[in-house]
């Protein structure tokens, strides 16, 4: 299948620290893409990348095998646009905003932003300025998803929004990735991502910490354990392995995290008499916070 | 095609019609005055200036309507607010729609920057044709009772389009500038700046005797050849259109090239 998004060696270097680093990262067609990282990690620096509002150091981009800047107007006439930001115009009302969008793309049927509207409770006679952030948002929203773009290139789509309208535009996803449609959607959020993604990636201080897909992600993750045994703690055989990590001991009760393979774990335990076992789902969350802190993490452990 | 000119335009409906009223109003007011001008009152406050003033402000011929229009309406008010429409136009097309975070926006669509710039551009020239030729009609019609029939409607229409063609400069530095920055506050300042600085250049350069600085400036180009009393100035409405062309090529060029601010 081709990629409709290709990053090779992508650099942004700005003054500070804030950029890309060598990102490289392919997006094929008809996935959902989740991007992944806390605010400032480069997140909306790919973006607007993909979509020529600012042009890489070095490294290139490609979105449908073309280049975002000599192919620009070819290009978002077949993509779908939801800004970190989204602002237009407060004075204009709703509906006059979204028919200006539609006609800058040759026209949108005006029962599509009907049905979208409606489904998202979007009144299209309210003057912008005295809508609520969450409201605007749906604007935002509506634009990109009216024209069924081949690729929507939505970033943080859900900032703002209340969590009944937050599972409409998971639904507008599914939705879209059942017609065949690519997203490639940022956030902050795992749980929204993990949701409706196929594959995740996780990017922090502009390079790409973590690509895999949910299901992968989720076997590496962190299973929190809880054992209660019938007999005294066999402490040092359980601090030996080197997959489990805070382990405590409260009377007969063991709690601690597993990283990576059961297995020797279950060959220690199995060596006593266990009274009853916990483990709790494994959390992405969790696991998007040890990539979030990697820094932090690997001084604690040099500590340790 | 839907219009980003028309959308332009239509956005800036309200200031562009206050601009228009305002600066008709004024010119018609001013002009008014001729009558009394003519009888000698003005005539008389500035018989205490000394020669060299009366020269920078034009005021050595301001018994006749040509004198008068010259100096006044056309020397110091009509351009003052024409010219200040032309600066804020001009700053918001890039810089001010910029900052606002609305280009992000639009250059996601299929549109090309130098497409938008291009319509920013006739919105701004749509906006100070409307102007000078409100300016042209408010003229004619109290040309008669203001009893300025010494100045043909030829030779206003000279000087309205001189009017059209400064408001679309000024307008066109502050384009250029924003395009090339993205920066509302650098476009407005410099812009204004550059405003005064030409100014005081077409009416003082003779003064201090660096009368080649007056070629620098555009309100030289506008008025220097006084078309009310001569009619259309071919060669100074080339310079300023001249001018314009090159100042939208530099616009279109710096502005294709750099990253939108965020």
């Amino acid at each position: 299948m081709p990629d409709v998004i290709k990053l090779e060696r992508l650099t942004k270097a700005y003054g500070r620290r804030r950029g890309l680093r060598d990102l490289d990262l392919s997006v094929a067609e008809g996935e959902v893409f989740g991007y992944l990282g806390p605010n400032g990690a480069g997140k909306s620096t790919t973006i607007r990348v993909l979509l020529d509002l600012i042009r890489p150091t070095s490294g290139r981009a490609l979105v449908f095998g073309h280049d975002p800047r000599r192919d620009a107007v070819a290009l978002h006439r077949r993509i779908g646009y939801l800004a970190g930001e989204f602002v237009v115009d407060p004075r204009q009302r709703v509906g006059a905003c979204l028919t200006f969008l539609a006609e800058l793309r040759g026209g949108v049927p005006k029962a599509r932003i009907g049905e979208l509207a409606g489904r998202l409770d979007l009144d299209l006679t309210a003057r912008i300025k005295t809508l609520s952030k969450g409201n605007r948002q749906k604007i935002g929203l509506v634009q990109a998803f009216m024209h069924r773009p081949e690729l929507l290139i939505l970033d943080e789509p859900t900032s703002g929004l209340d969590p009944l309208v937050q599972q409409t535009f998971l639904d507008l996803v599914r939705e879209a990735r059942a017609d065949g449609q690519t997203v490639f959607m940022s956030s902050h959020i795992m749980s929204e991502v993990e949701a409706v993604a196929d594959r995740v990636g996780i990017i922090r201080d502009g390079r790409l910490v973590a690509l895999d897909t949910v299901a992968r992600l989720r076997d590496r993750s962190v299973h929190e354990f809880q054992v209660t045994f019938a007999e005294p703690v066999d402490e040092t055989a359980l601090a030996a392995l080197p997959e489990v990590t805070g382990l405590t001991i409260d009377g007969p009760t063991a709690r601690f995290r597993l990283a990576g393979s059961p297995d020797r774990l279950i060959r220690v335990l199995a060596q006593q008499r266990v009274a009853s076992l916990r483990a709790t789902e494994p959390d992405l969350e969790q696991l998007f916070l040890t990539y979030y802190q990697a820094d932090s993490a690997s001084k604690e452990t040099t500590h340790a | 095609m839907p219009d980003l000119l028309t959308k332009t335009l239509w956005d800036g409906r309200r200031a562009l019609a206050a601009f228009t009223a305002g600066t008709a109003l004024l010119a018609a007011m001013y002009a008014g005055f001729y009558p009394q001008v003519a009888e000698g009152a003005m005539g008389q406050t500035v018989e205490g200036f000394s020669p060299a003033l009366r020269q920078a402000l034009r005021m050595e011929d301001l018994a006749s309507a040509a004198g008068y229009l010259g100096s006044s309406v056309f020397g110091i008010i009509v351009p003052l607010v024409a010219v200040i429409f032309g600066i804020a136009t001009g700053t918001r097309a890039i810089a001010g729609d910029e900052e606002a975070g609305y280009l992000d926006l639009l250059l996601a669509h299929p549109v090309s920057r130098t497409r938008l710039l291009l319509h920013r551009f006739a919105a701004l020239t749509t906006g100070a044709i409307l102007i000078a030729a409100v300016v042209l009609l408010a003229m004619l019609a109290v040309r008669p009772g203001a009893r300025l029939d010494s100045i043909t409607v030829g030779h206003f229409t000279a000087q309205c389009l001189a009017l059209a063609l400064l408001i679309i400069v000024f307008g066109t530095i502050a384009i250029t500038i924003g395009a090339a920055t993205g920066s509302r506050p650098t476009a407005l300042a410099t812009t204004a700046g550059i405003a005064v600085l030409t100014y005081a250049a077409s009416t003082l350069a003779g003064q201090i005797g660096a009368d080649i600085l007056r070629y620098a400036s555009p309100f030289h180009y506008y008025i220097g050849g006084e078309p009310l009393r001569n009619g259309f100035q071919w060669a100074d409405l080339s310079i300023l259109t001249a001018t314009t062309a090159i100042l939208l090529t530099v616009a279109v060029a710096a502005f294709n090239r750099r990253d939108l601010t965020s």
